[in-house]
């Protein structure tokens, strides 16, 4: 459903022809601006990354590498592209499906101790991850996790889960009750209620936790690196890392990785912004 | 369809009555939240907790004792705790408020509808999705003075003169953390707050239209409103998930130079790692812990937290 | 409603399908293959922990680990690398869980604190009786020794040095330094190497990290100060204090060092060097083969530190060691990898590919290193190099990064005197005194 062009004022117009445009060029220049550079860089052989005066545009533009990073046997990126999208995948399907049941339960349900366990929730990430690894590398060791995918998983709900769970309360508080309860009326329980009615208007926010909880995962260096030692058992950020040497920063290769791993969630979220859509509330407000 | 439900119909007494039943069925939707949560972290927080008691510092085993608060007074001494806590404030507030600002006018105009909608909107995904340690690094050869983008487009474009020394000069080292943070911060708020305005039905904004309302208006009585749980929920969450992060501190500046950047957080960083003095450390972690639950309990209360609207 | 109802269940079950189908593969694919084979029962794999996983090394480690595996069928390595930042937090949660690796390669500086907290190792008797312990220089044995313990392996040596450009002298017109040049040489060459409108410096001044304090210590020996003198602390003695002034002074007079080094680390001196905005750094060996490709290896050289006022001088030591833990699970499989690393052929391949020395007197000697002059600064340098100082106490290790590099970063923008800098620190190195 599109917003229908109003006839507006001067005001109106105004926001949606220049302010619209020049609001987005900025937008994308500021965000773009440093990947530009990446990709620039990425393309340089190492004379010109070198040079004096800086140099912008490569004059030689090499793959070599983006081949060197993804066929090294020392860096395989192909491995840790694989790793990084297997973990990242299963925490966000996991923890989008833990936190779309805990956050309903929260927003809806009025129980004692409500608030406090929100507020316990949120204490949970008050603490600085760094403290945690001891602890932590105790328990998949014991457990004999060490070096698979299950214990980076695990690692990963402990900061996802806790801002997802916030979310979807905050994204089911702002829908109002009315539509469940008219369909409870109809005869749904609260499950039913909340498959049928809830869950597609929310969908937006869905959505984002979604987008949310692969995205953190897919950054997320400490844990990978703690509990691994495997190089074919690193993510993705922990091997970028690997272009960081003792005295110098590989600047190509690190840039080709950075580049190659943003592709894979770039291609996510082509998909799940979709979701990110009007359309889905449109007539449901009124009975 | 309905049942339909004869008054004077004697009803079996049902073994658990409804409100028990609602309360279970509540409790179990949380208890695969719950089991994450205590496995993962409730623990070891306890075990921090029990190490700040202690004085416990790795290569002095033989030191190794219960010393109750020693850790705390300590900590209200040590001028650097001070100076972080400060620095930690600045950060935060500084990241988030401008974080949020710029996201959600972001989001406003990702809600458009215009042609490459789903292409500008991933565009502005990018800066989230590289590893912090990674953004440092790009950012620390991007504030680099001497060779690095950002002062060569500068004198370039003729307005700079002089090469600045953005990381290493005492009044800069904030800012230009802060920027580089915010630039990273910008597709969190952009992305939330883009999910709750599609919430938003149409209609609203029409019927306002229709009586008369202008552009700021509606702004002001529909969106806002209607946003303010996730706008609660995402700056409460995202003031937490900054101050406890180190990641581009340590790697652009080290807390440095002379402490200028140091926040709480490096700090504890720096007493576990290159100290060793895990009992400071832990102590520094619950002081923090306390800070941020005050202040979060606190601007939950104030914002009405994420009571249902309407 | 009730078609809207409808439309959403069906919406509703695709994605359930969808997600049930992912879960599906998610179940079956829990058990992934891992990488490690499943342990044969009894032989326990070697665990080796390396801490600079950069392409070079990670080849060359990778190549002695299999020759190593080949070579003997009584034990296997399995080498981890850990990027270097993360490796010493990742070392310490393992050593306090528990679980350290069976060897690691790490920094002599770290050994003092781990030998503190009882976590490594006494190798007194292997070493003792191992084949080449005579043939490993006094100077490295004691980078390694705690006490009267011997406490790791010294894998490579480095001490610092400077680097120079040879093509900027010689375009200026003047005559290399020599081997005994003074400070007034070094002042007078970083001065002509200064030319802030062309963006080139005359030092790259290190201002981040360890070395940023341990810098200026070198220098403040040639002025005839002490970090220690007869087990007291001395370094604020009057001495240090005119040395720190004098290098302080580089930045703060003459500035001849570029605007950034109150933040550079070792990263920074190296590039900033490497793209030619200083003509002049302090380093150690390691950063030899990234210069030759950055600036070419004619157009660079090393000398040795310069003579100060007080006719003297002193670079310090450091090592690579190879470590061995107390809770390590397989002693005797590390140790003859330990061993294997120093043998002939793969101590000359460890140092000679990356520009580190050996430790082994024998192997210093062969034309690869005696005849390179890149390297002949160093080696020149061995006859006054002593083990650092800071060694001595566990405590002081980490009071430098903590305490030490933001003292000398405020003295470095000039906030606090030479003074203020030494008398603060010194407070705070008495109390770590055991």
């Amino acid at each position: 459903m599109m917003p229908r062009r109003a006839q507006g004022d001067l005001a109106e117009r105004l926001l949606r022809g220049p302010v619209l445009w020049s609001g987005l060029a900025a937008l994308s220049a500021f965000a773009l601006g440093p990947f530009i550079w990446m990709l620039l860089t990425s393309l340089k052989n190492r004379e010109e990354l070198y040079a004096t005066p800086l140099q912008y545009l490569p004059a030689h533009p090499t793959l070599e590498n983006y081949v060197e990073a993804w066929t090294s046997p020392v860096t395989p990126f192909s491995r840790f592209f694989f790793n990084s999208l297997w973990v990242c995948s299963v925490t966000m399907v996991a923890t989008t499906a833990v936190s779309v049941l805990s956050g309903y339960a929260i927003a809806r349900f009025r129980f004692a101790g409500r608030d406090a366990l929100l507020l316990i929730f949120l204490a949970t990430q008050m603490f600085p991850s760094v403290l945690l690894i001891a602890p932590l590398l105790t328990q998949w060791r014991a457990l004999g996790l060490i070096d698979t995918y299950q214990a980076l998983i695990y690692s990963n709900f402990s900061f996802t889960v806790p801002f997802t769970v916030w979310m979807m309360v905050g994204y089911f508080s702002s829908i109002p009750r009315d539509l469940e309860e008219s369909a409870m009326i109809d005869g749904c329980n609260h499950f039913g209620a909340l498959c049928r009615v809830v869950l597609p208007l929310a969908a937006p926010g869905i959505a984002a936790t979604a987008i949310f909880a692969f995205v953190v995962s897919w950054s997320e260096l400490l844990f990978a690196i703690s509990f691994t030692t495997e190089t074919d058992m690193r993510t993705l950020s922990a091997g970028l890392l690997y272009m960081v040497g003792q005295y110098e920063v590989q600047w190509g290769p690190l840039s080709a990785g950075v580049i190659m791993s943003t592709v894979p969630v770039a291609i996510l979220f082509v998909f799940l912004q979709r979701h990110l859509i009007h359309g889905l509330t449109a007539g449901a407000v009124k009975g | 369809m309905t049942a339909v439900v004869a008054l004077g119909d004697r009803r079996p007494r049902p073994l658990i009555s409804l409100r028990v039943r609602q309360l279970m069925v509540g409790y179990s939707y949380l208890l695969p939240a719950a089991l994450c949560m205590l496995a993962t972290v409730v623990v070891p927080i306890a075990l921090a907790i029990k190490m700040s008691l202690y004085n416990d510092i790795l290569y002095k085993p033989q030191d190794y004792r219960f010393i109750g608060l020693g850790n705390y007074m300590r900590l209200a001494e040590d001028p650097v705790f001070w100076l972080s806590l400060w620095n930690s404030f600045v950060w935060v507030f500084g990241s988030v408020g401008l974080q949020f600002v710029a996201g959600f006018a972001a989001a406003l105009l990702l809600h458009q509808a215009f042609r490459g909608r789903a292409v500008v909107r991933t565009l502005t995904l990018l800066p989230w999705i590289i590893p912090g340690v990674v953004v440092g690094l790009i950012w620390e050869w991007l504030y680099q003075p001497n060779y690095g983008v950002i002062n060569d487009l500068l004198m370039k474009a003729g307005l700079l003169h002089d090469r600045i020394a953005w990381l290493s000069s005492p009044d800069l080292a904030m800012a230009a953390v802060v920027f580089t943070n915010v630039w990273r911060g910008i597709p969190f708020f952009a992305i939330m707050l883009l999910a709750g305005l599609q919430a938003i039905p149409g209609e609203l904004y029409e019927a306002a239209h229709v009586d008369g309302a202008g552009v700021l208006a509606r702004f002001r009585h529909i969106t806002l409103p209607l946003l303010r749980p996730i706008i609660v929920v995402a700056t409460a969450t995202r003031i937490i998930w900054t101050f406890n992060y180190a990641d581009l501190i340590f790697v652009m500046t080290s807390g440095g130079p002379a402490n200028a950047t140091q926040i709480t957080s490096t700090y504890t960083l720096l007493q576990a790692y290159s100290n060793l003095d895990f009992g400071y450390a832990a102590a520094l972690s619950v002081v923090l812990l306390i800070v941020m639950l005050a202040f979060t309990a606190a601007y939950l209360r104030l914002t009405r937290g994420v009571e249902e609207v309407g | 409603m009730h078609e809207r109802w409808l439309l959403s269940r069906r919406k509703f079950l695709h994605t359930l399908v969808g997600s049930g189908v992912i879960a599906a593969a998610d179940l079956a694919w829990w058990e992934a293959p891992l990488i490690s084979p499943r342990k044969a029962w009894g032989a326990e794999p070697v665990r080796f922990q390396f801490s600079v996983p950069e392409p070079t090394r990670i080849t060359l480690v990778t190549s002695l680990v299999q020759r190593f595996n080949q070579s003997q069928k009584d034990y296997e390595v399995k080498v981890e690398f850990v990027p270097q930042a993360q490796a010493r937090q990742k070392l310490i949660s393992a050593v306090t869980a528990g679980s350290p690796p069976d060897v690691c390669q790490i920094w002599d500086n770290w050994v003092g604190q781990f030998q503190a907290m009882g976590a490594v190792e006494d190798l007194t008797s292997r070493a003792k009786a191992w084949r080449h312990h005579e043939d490993v220089q006094d100077t490295a044995w004691q980078t390694v020794t705690v006490g009267n313990q011997i406490v790791s392996l010294p894998l490579a040596l480095t001490l610092d040095a400077i680097f120079y450009r040879t093509d900027r002298l010689k375009a200026l017109g003047l005559k290399a330094p020599t081997p005994d040049w003074t400070w007034d040489d070094f002042l007078a060459i970083a001065k002509a190497f200064t030319k802030p409108e062309a963006n080139q410096y005359g030092y790259g001044m290190r201002g981040a990290g360890t070395w940023a304090v341990l810098y200026p210590s070198e220098f403040a020996y040639a002025n005839g100060a002490q970090v220690l003198k007869d087990g007291k602390l001395a370094i604020n003695s009057k001495e240090a204090v005119e040395a720190l002034a004098w290098y302080l002074d580089l930045a703060l007079k003459h500035k001849v060092v570029p605007p950034s080094a109150p933040t550079d680390g070792f990263v920074e001196i190296v590039e900033t060097f490497g793209r030619g905005v200083t003509s002049m750094y302090q380093h150690n060996s390691g950063s030899v083969g990234q210069q030759k490709k950055n600036v070419g290896a004619a157009n660079f050289a090393t000398v040795p530190l310069p003579i100060g006022p007080a006719k003297k001088r002193a670079t310090f030591y450091f090592s690579e060691t190879l470590t061995a833990f107390k809770a390590s699970r397989n002693k005797e499989g590390g140790w003859q990898f330990m061993s294997f690393m120093l043998d002939d052929e793969p101590c000359l391949m460890y140092g000679k590919t990356l520009g580190l020395l050996p430790p082994r007197k024998s192997i210093l000697s062969k034309p690869e290193f005696a005849d390179d002059p890149a390297l002949s600064g160093f080696v020149e340098s061995f006859p006054f190099a002593i083990v650092s100082p800071y060694l001595v106490h566990p405590g002081w290790g980490g009071r430098i990064d903590s305490d030490g590099v933001p003292l000398i970063q405020q003295a470095i923008v000039g906030k606090i005197s030479a003074q203020q800098c030494l008398d603060r620190f010194a407070d705070v190195l008495k109390k770590e005194m055991t």
